[in-house]
């Protein structure tokens, strides 16, 4: 016993790695958050307590390194319990059969045997020491489990075991401290050899890359020194200030657009970081900025630069895998891709002017936008129809005519070899072409803003022009997709409908001027695609059905919004919705109404007041009261006409404020009633044994309700009563 | 280094490597993929290991011979290892150091690329290589190939020679590349992309191609009804590629478009399993232990794989 007590006492470093062919980049963060995750649990179950758990990635690795984790478990005792002491011992304490026979089924004799207390009473038990397993035993069992239990957003087989994984595994770390930890995964047996950088070796001479590790705690340096970088952490930050020392030396700035994204490629596309800084001929500058900037970094990941005034330098930094060399043949090589890649840029960009946008709507006609709703050019003539119904509806008919040409050009940009090479450049594309082609600045504007919001960081756009064409094009892919019953279930949305639903609501929520209908507007959008006979009958779902069913759904992105973006109570969200009639539904005011609300629910009055007024709705609920004539001449106490008086004072002043859409000083007169309410339920029994008392209480109950309900639904609030 | 040095170079490296030389196949096609050396063997269970040039037709690519990048037929360097070898990322590199590229004096990146033929009904997973920022490989593990589930696994490489020539001649434009001394690329075949450019973009009979493609379609599937699972694939090749001319010119809308690329599907899987059946039926030669190459056995080719192939298959086949 003293001997396992020490070795439980003693710790040393756990390292696990899975040695591949090189991972996707994306695929490696998210695998180590699952590498932590499936460690800390094994170490949980296990019950071996530790230190830190450190995951680290390269491209050709993925590894775990555990601190002080102990030697082994410590020794567990357990109870198997048997008959209870009355069975298995007579009225001397001499043990019975039944206690012979237990002991025997256990394997110990009966004086082994002890009784405990129980909730059931006094019961006999063995008390089994078990011995604590080993540390690396238990790993070697735990390892494979957790590398198996990986997933990759796509893995593939490449031997014979079958076995799926993001890339072939080729070698496998396992060491305890000093002590090798054996296991096999995929027919590759662990070991305490690892590999260095590929083409990175400390001494020229050496032709292998793998090095034997001593103990876990060798790993980063013996790494390190074999040109790998394996801490993710510092490679980021040797390439940060390598990017800036190289962007210094040129006078430049890194462009702050993706830069982000482009550093965290970076960071896991390489083992040992190091930035080259190239050039590409000043020519090319007369290019859109757009086309330079997508030209370098989709592709080629390379780091625009840009002086002090935002302008493109003819330079570009890039992340390289290596210790560049001399010669610069790694920054020649780089140069000329980029050359490559600009004059083919410059080729399409002087083709594609030679066609106008307008001209290039007809061949819109070859381009399907969905086999059951027709192609992009009759989505075009959608767009423009409903854009113009939008302009009015939202008492901008003096914008008619600009949105309209908008929708015409809007998918014009698809058919330019420019949209084909770069597609992420739609609507770009479309802009700097609308400038060319000599239309309006609020047309090319808001062709280049309309596919925004693309994630929900992103800006609404910023023009009446782009944000009415925005929504149209959103609004009518919405209720195509929902009239053909293509709409999503589950996880799966193939078509990005609830993106283009939260864009919807974001910006009719930011941009309140717009004040629209929705529920109109998905009927009209519905009738201009039936209009055109499309989704054709056999492929249509019950109309009415699809609208409520896309009106829900941008509904539901209506409340994930208020509640990821601004924090609102999902009961104050509810209390709102549930008070908006079926056939109105405006964003914007609803958007007002909760945050209203939401203010107002911090006020120290509103939890008593809703105390109140739930009373009063309960009341009224529960009689099925239909009543609302209320006769001053019955009244008999001073409650009855004050709450009164409040009512007429409060309806006339939330009339006046709703009207402004003032929705906080329409609840300030809600609350102001609160004492009159408490001193109404004070001074009188509403269920009076006069019938006639009894009817106008209720009545004036049933017009507190009425009131509060023009507001919200407030009976969905939920407070804290006393 | 010339283009032929090029290639002799990558044919004795990869021969040194037990790789069959085996040579391109005499129909267009758009890429060494279609090549029954790689599609058709890449089926089954009995091991392959080939290496060839393979001349390709990308009708689309055409730039009537004015891009310095863009041709509508160039060559590549196909190999395929199958099983795929467990060291087969330092074979590759080794086949670089022996085109005098040095990967310690350079920048080579693995850089994510998945692979999917939606005509030939495959996909597999890999890279494509860029040396110095510039791809110059296809780099593939194949996981199906028309509709079938791969066991075992083909690893396919697929140099652009044109590519890496560029680059260790440092030549900016393609057609001043060196194919033997004296003789440059331009000199044998800027004039056939003048000319297929032309042909590809402004002259292709439409009605002519859309007939044929037709006859073609219905001779490979009757040809498949024959159990002539080569002619067949032929067939099936053939029509691929008239699906390139028209989509070259301009013939087909999106919707036909996707149309043709299943039609050309559907007949690659007729082809496909026909072809494994046809194998099966012959007992799978080339699982005999000396291997195909005849010198000695292909790794990988295991008493087990043959049995459990031949176990799995005979279910069906009664063999």
């Amino acid at each position: 016993m003293r001997r396992k007590g020490r070795s439980v006492q003693r710790t040393a470093t756990l390292l696990v790695e899975i040695g591949t062919e090189e991972l996707p980049w994306h695929m490696i963060e998210p695998a180590l958050h699952q590498l932590g995750y499936l460690f800390g649990q094994v170490l949980e179950r296990e019950r071996l307590p530790h230190g830190e758990i450190q995951t680290f990635g390269t491209p050709r690795r993925l590894s775990v390194l555990v601190t002080d984790l102990v030697a082994g478990q410590a020794p567990q005792s357990q109870e198997v319990w048997g008959p209870p002491q009355a069975v298995a011992f007579d009225a001397h304490g001499h043990p019975t059969q039944a206690a012979y026979g237990f002991a025997k089924s256990q394997g110990v004799q009966v004086a082994d045997l002890v009784v405990r207390e129980t909730p059931k009473g006094r019961y006999v038990c063995v008390v089994k020491e078990q011995p604590g397993r080993r540390t690396p035993e238990l790993m070697a069992e735990a390892i494979p489990q957790v590398i198996l239990g990986l997933t990759f957003p796509k893995a593939m087989k490449w031997n014979d075991t079958g076995i799926r994984f993001a890339r072939p595994i080729r070698w496998l770390v396992g060491l305890y401290g000093s002590t090798t930890v054996r296991f096999e995964v995929a027919g590759v047996q662990s070991g305490s050899s690892t590999h260095g950088h590929r083409f990175l070796q400390q001494t020229t001479r050496k032709r292998s890359d793998i090095i034997k590790l001593s103990t876990a705690d060798q790993y980063l340096p013996s790494l390190e020194r074999a040109g790998v970088i394996v801490d993710q952490n510092r490679r980021r930050s040797l390439f940060e200030a390598q990017l800036r020392d190289q962007a210094k030396r040129v006078k430049g700035f890194i462009l702050a657009t993706n830069r982000e994204q482009l550093l965290a490629q970076a960071v896991y596309s390489v083992e040992y970081p190091a930035v080259i800084c190239g050039r590409f001929d000043s020519r090319y500058l007369d290019l859109p900025k757009e086309v330079l900037v997508t030209s370098m970094q989709e592709h080629q990941g390379f780091f625009p630069l840009v002086d002090r005034h935002g302008a493109l330098l003819p330079r570009f930094l890039a992340a390289v895998n290596t210790k560049p060399d001399k010669t610069n043949c790694i920054r020649a090589g780089n140069e000329r891709v980029l050359a490559a890649r600009l004059a083919d840029a410059q080729y399409f960009f002087q083709e594609d002017q030679k066609t106008k946008l307008v001209e290039r709507v007809p061949q819109l006609q070859g381009i399907i936008f969905h086999q059951k709703l027709g192609s992009l050019f009759q989505k075009t003539e959608r767009m423009v129809t409903l854009i113009g119904i939008l302009a009015e509806a939202c008492g901008r008919g003096e914008l008619k005519e600009t949105c309209q040409r908008a929708a015409l050009l809007s998918k014009a940009d698809l058919t330019t070899g420019m949209v084909g090479e770069f597609p992420s450049l739609q609507g770009t594309m479309g802009q700097i072409y609308a400038g060319l082609d000599g239309e309006s600045e609020s047309v090319s504007q808001a062709l280049g803003e309309y596919y925004s919001p693309k994630t929900p960081d992103d800006q609404v756009p910023q023009t009446e022009v782009g944000q009415l064409l925005a929504l149209t094009d959103r609004l009518d892919t919405l209720s195509a997709f929902f009239q053909a019953g293509l709409h999503p279930s589950g996880s799966e949305d193939p078509f990005g409908l609830r993106r283009s639903a939260y864009g919807l609501v974001r910006i009719l929520v930011e941009k309140s001027h717009l004040v629209v209908n929705l529920v109109d507007l998905i009927a009209q959008a519905t009738q201009v695609l039936h209009a055109q006979g499309l989704p054709p009958q056999d492929d249509r779902s019950d109309s009415e059905k699809s609208r409520a069913r896309l009106l829900e759904f941008i509904m539901e992105r209506f409340r994930f919004y208020g509640r990821t973006v601004h924090g609102l109570r999902e009961d104050v969200l509810e209390a709102v919705l549930a008070s908006r009639p079926a056939e109105v539904c405006d964003l914007s005011d609803l958007f007002t109404r909760v945050q209203a609300l939401h203010a107002i629910t911090q006020q120290p009055d509103f939890d008593p007041l809703i105390v109140g007024f739930k009373r009063a709705h309960r009341l009224v609920e529960k009689e099925g009261w239909m009543q609302r004539q209320v006769y001053p001449e019955h009244f008999v106490h001073e409650s009855e006409r004050n709450l009164y008086q409040g009512l007429v004072a409060a309806q006339q002043q939330l009339t006046q404020s709703m009207n402004h859409r003032d929705y906080g000083a329409a609840l300030q007169a809600l609350i102001k009633l609160k004492p009159v309410i408490d001193a109404f339920f004070l001074g009188v029994l509403v269920n009076a044994p006069e019938p006639q008392l009894r009817a106008n209480r209720l009545s004036l109950l049933a017009c507190v309700n009425d009131l509060f309900g023009q507001v919200a639904d407030f009976s969905r609030i939920q407070v804290h009563e006393q | 280094m010339t283009v032929q040095d090029l290639i002799s170079a990558l044919h004795s490296y990869w021969a040194e490597q037990h790789c069959l030389l085996v040579q391109p196949y005499d129909l267009e096609k758009g890429a060494g993929t279609f090549n029954p050396a790689t599609f058709l063997r890449a089926l089954g269970p009995e091991p392959w290991r080939a290496a060839y040039v393979e001349p390709c037709r990308r009708p689309t690519d055409g730039r009537y011979g004015e891009n310095p990048n863009r041709l509508q037929h160039y060559y590549q360097y196909q190999v395929v290892l199958k099983p795929a070898p467990d060291t087969i990322q330092s074979l590759y590199l080794d086949s670089l150091t022996s085109l005098g590229i040095d990967p310690r004096k350079h920048d080579i990146q693995f850089v994510q690329d998945d692979w999917e033929s939606p005509t030939l009904g495959a996909w597999g997973l890999g890279w494509e290589v860029r040396l110095d920022g510039m791809e110059i490989t296809q780099f593939t593990y194949f996981q199906e190939a028309g509709g079938h589930e791969l066991d075992p696994i083909t690893a396919e490489l697929t140099y652009g020679i044109e590519r890496i020539a560029m680059y260790l001649q440092e030549v900016d434009n393609v057609f001043d590349l060196v194919w033997a001394d004296g003789v440059t690329y331009g000199d044998l075949f800027h004039e056939a992309e003048v000319q297929f450019s032309r042909y590809h973009f402004d002259q292709a009979d439409v009605e002519m191609i859309k007939r044929t493609f037709e006859a073609f379609e219905e001779e490979c599937r009757r040809l498949l009804a024959e159990q002539l699972v080569l002619p067949a694939y032929d067939y099936c090749m053939k029509t691929s590629h008239l699906f390139n001319i028209l989509d070259a010119r301009g013939a087909l809308s999106v919707a036909e478009r996707t149309g043709y690329i299943a039609r050309v599907r559907a007949l690659a899987r007729g082809c496909a399993s026909a072809y494994v059946d046809r194998r099966a039926a012959l007992g799978f030669p080339l699982l005999r232990a000396d291997g195909p190459d005849g010198r000695k056995p292909i790794r990988g080719t295991t008493r087990s794989t043959k049995a459990r192939a031949i176990r799995t298959l005979s279910g069906r086949h009664k063999l």
